[in-house]
């Protein structure tokens, strides 16, 4: 009798409708809810906690707190399951909303521990630079590296970020070759970081002549930019080259080449760019680039040994990973590392609701690779 | 040996370009900004955010640009200080005209006075006293020395104004002529800023020496962004001057141009 109750309780808090969590939320977190479980490694970890109060800090005893809460209304939820039994059936719609209701309390707790248990990234506040770079597929793939593009720009829109153009190099026929965006606003990186990769598209090209489909690649990359507190570059350790270098300058020369060069001479890393013709923004622009490419190269120091066993990586390591797969023919768009698919790419590439889904979902995930990494080290 | 017509420049061609963010029409023969006046009005703009100017009626600071070309200076420096003023003056007809249509497009023709005016004639700081000693002076005079004129590209000669560029045998002469209008127009602890060859700032230094009724000191020298001593923050220690008629203590220039 006692497993049946179980087991029922538990097919209600895995039916995503019983859940009561946003829509949004619902796909991709059947494996955080898996590690629920009771008797699985997450509830050991929390009673070992509760266990050890003494050395806790603080958020330590807000997350035994917490769990001690969701004890209790799973217990109360136990308890009123079997009203939903009886021949009264005003008890019955009692029963009914009370489990509703406890079952939301439910999700909203363990949406808590999620919080406290995973660490924030440093730079999840961060704004970023975003980098797309058509890849294998010559026009084609260039076609698609500017719809893709453009998808990120809606995406930015749609989340009321700010969106600046840094660099736009385009194709003789509308496709783009390279571009970089900064992008600014609440959460930004904490959303975007998971698109840094390589992305795969399958259709019928518009150069094509025989109806054939192919596959052209383009990659994307995420690089979070620093504050001025996360990174301090002594102007000393910089070289700046432009077009205007000899002879006296000023009033003797009139030149339209704006383009600025900045060298870190400690690292050797080099940022250009010629995108503006005032020469005070194309330098602002490389300062931009340069800060966010030192600041990744600093993050791979620290993030690669934490991320080498998962399945979403993020950084230089993702890179040349190919991430998600855009199917035209097919109307559909994979992203591998979840094995998840969504359905309408005409929609998925204009950049709102459907896109937002997906980096939930891949959201979802990388903290449930979190919540398992943290749980088995203690082990 | 005729030149060869060449390349009109770019800016010419395509009748605008920008500046501290601001799009500008060009037009020959007037002078086409250059890159480091934009470093210029940086300093300015930080020297200013820096001093908080006694505000008068009208807010502040009250500026005045001597030869203002296209508007660049000017127009920029109104746009980033909503408070300010600014009476731009001009000896070219082309220049005046170009400025005042700047100012137009981009709506700031209420804070600016456009004035055509040459510096280097005998009295000229008389007609810009009406609108009282100003809290800046900034420009990027001619400053090429004469013997060097030749050696510019063809495309700066063939189009622009040589008069925008000949600052005469040491281009001292319209700096200097400038210079000497302190004491006339700038306020106690008013400043100058020059863009300048850069060769100058030791020559200015030594003719502001041999000027001490000017009561004019060198405060800082700034490097453009290539590394060349480019910038020059001059400040103003003494009372402003009254009209010649006024009788006034102290010291008092004999002529007004030096």
């Amino acid at each position: 009798m006692r497993s049946h109750l179980l087991l029922s309780v538990a097919r209600c808090l895995w039916t995503p409708r019983a859940i009561g969590l946003a829509r949004r939320q619902r796909s991709g977190s059947a494996q955080l809810e898996e590690l629920f479980a009771r008797g699985g490694p997450l509830r050991t970890y929390l009673e070992r906690q509760a266990g050890s109060e003494s050395h806790l800090q603080v958020r330590g005893s807000e997350l035994v707190a917490v769990a001690k809460l969701l004890s209790e209304k799973e217990q109360e939820l136990l308890d009123t399951e079997h009203l939903l039994h009886d021949e009264n059936e005003d008890l019955r719609k009692l029963a009914e909303n009370e489990i509703t209701s406890c079952q939301k309390e439910i999700a909203q707790l363990k949406h808590q521990i999620i919080l406290l248990l995973v660490p924030s990234e440093e730079t999840d506040e961060n704004d970023l630079i975003l980098e797309v770079t058509a890849g294998v597929g010559g026009q084609e793939a260039m076609l698609f590296t500017a719809e893709m593009f453009d998808m990120y720009q809606q995406y930015a829109a749609f989340k009321r970020w700010h969106f600046e153009t840094l660099e736009y190099f385009p194709s003789e026929i509308g496709g783009l070759r390279h571009a970089s965006a900064s992008i600014g606003g609440s959460e930004t990186y904490k959303h975007m970081k998971f698109e840094g990769g390589v992305h795969r598209v399958q259709r019928v090209p518009k150069t094509e002549k025989q109806g054939r489909i192919h596959t052209s690649t383009m990659t994307v990359a995420i690089l979070p930019q620093p504050t001025e507190i996360n990174l301090v570059i002594n102007p000393k350790d910089l070289r700046i080259d432009t077009k205007r270098a000899s002879g006296a300058g000023g009033q003797h020369v009139n030149t339209t080449d704006s383009a600025v060069r900045i060298v870190h001479l400690p690292t050797g890393v080099v940022s250009e760019c010629q995108q503006e013709r005032s020469q005070l923004k194309n330098r602002e622009m490389a300062m931009k680039k340069l800060r966010a490419k030192l600041y990744s190269m600093h993050l791979e120091e620290e993030t690669s040994k934490r991320y080498s066993a998962r399945k979403i990586q993020i950084g230089t390591k993702g890179r040349s990973e190919k991430i998600r797969t855009y199917n035209f023919p097919q109307n559909r768009v994979t992203d591998h590392r979840i094995n998840k698919s969504l359905y309408d790419l005409e929609t998925f590439m204009q950049g709102e609701y459907l896109l937002d889904e997906l980096v939930q979902s891949l959201k979802d995930y990388a903290d449930y690779e979190s919540l398992v990494e943290i749980i088995s080290r203690k082990l | 040996m005729s030149l060869e017509p060449k390349q009109m420049p770019v800016q010419y061609i395509l009748g605008e370009w920008d500046f501290q963010g601001l799009s500008l029409k060009m037009a020959p023969p007037v002078f086409i900004p250059r890159p480091e006046t934009e470093e210029l009005v940086e300093w300015v703009l930080e020297e200013v955010a820096q001093r908080p100017h006694a505000v008068g009626a009208q807010g502040g600071p009250l500026i005045l640009e001597v030869g203002c070309g296209s508007g660049a200076i000017s127009l920029s420096l109104l746009s980033q200080l909503p408070q300010s003023q600014v009476i731009a003056v001009d000896k070219g007809e082309a220049a005046i005209c170009l400025t005042r249509e700047n100012a137009q497009r981009l709506q700031l023709q209420d804070r600016i006075r456009i004035v055509p005016l040459d510096v280097t004639s005998e009295g000229s700081w008389a007609h810009l006293l009406p609108w009282g000693p100003m809290d800046l002076v900034v420009s990027n005079p001619p400053y090429v020395f004469h013997q060097d004129m030749e050696q510019l590209a063809p495309e700066i000669l063939s189009y622009e104004d040589p008069a925008a560029l000949d600052g005469g045998e040491k281009g001292m002469d319209i700096i200097t002529h400038i210079l000497a209008l302190a004491p006339w127009l700038l306020k106690d602890s008013g400043s100058i800023f020059l863009e300048v060859d850069l060769r100058h700032p030791e020559l200015i230094v030594c003719w502001l020496q041999s000027r001490p009724d000017l009561s004019l000191d060198l405060v800082a020298v700034r490097k453009d962004f290539y590394g060349r001593s480019r910038f020059l923050h001059i400040r103003r220690s003494g009372p402003q001057h009254g009209c010649p008629a006024d009788a006034l203590p102290g010291p008092q220039p004999a002529r007004v141009p030096g």
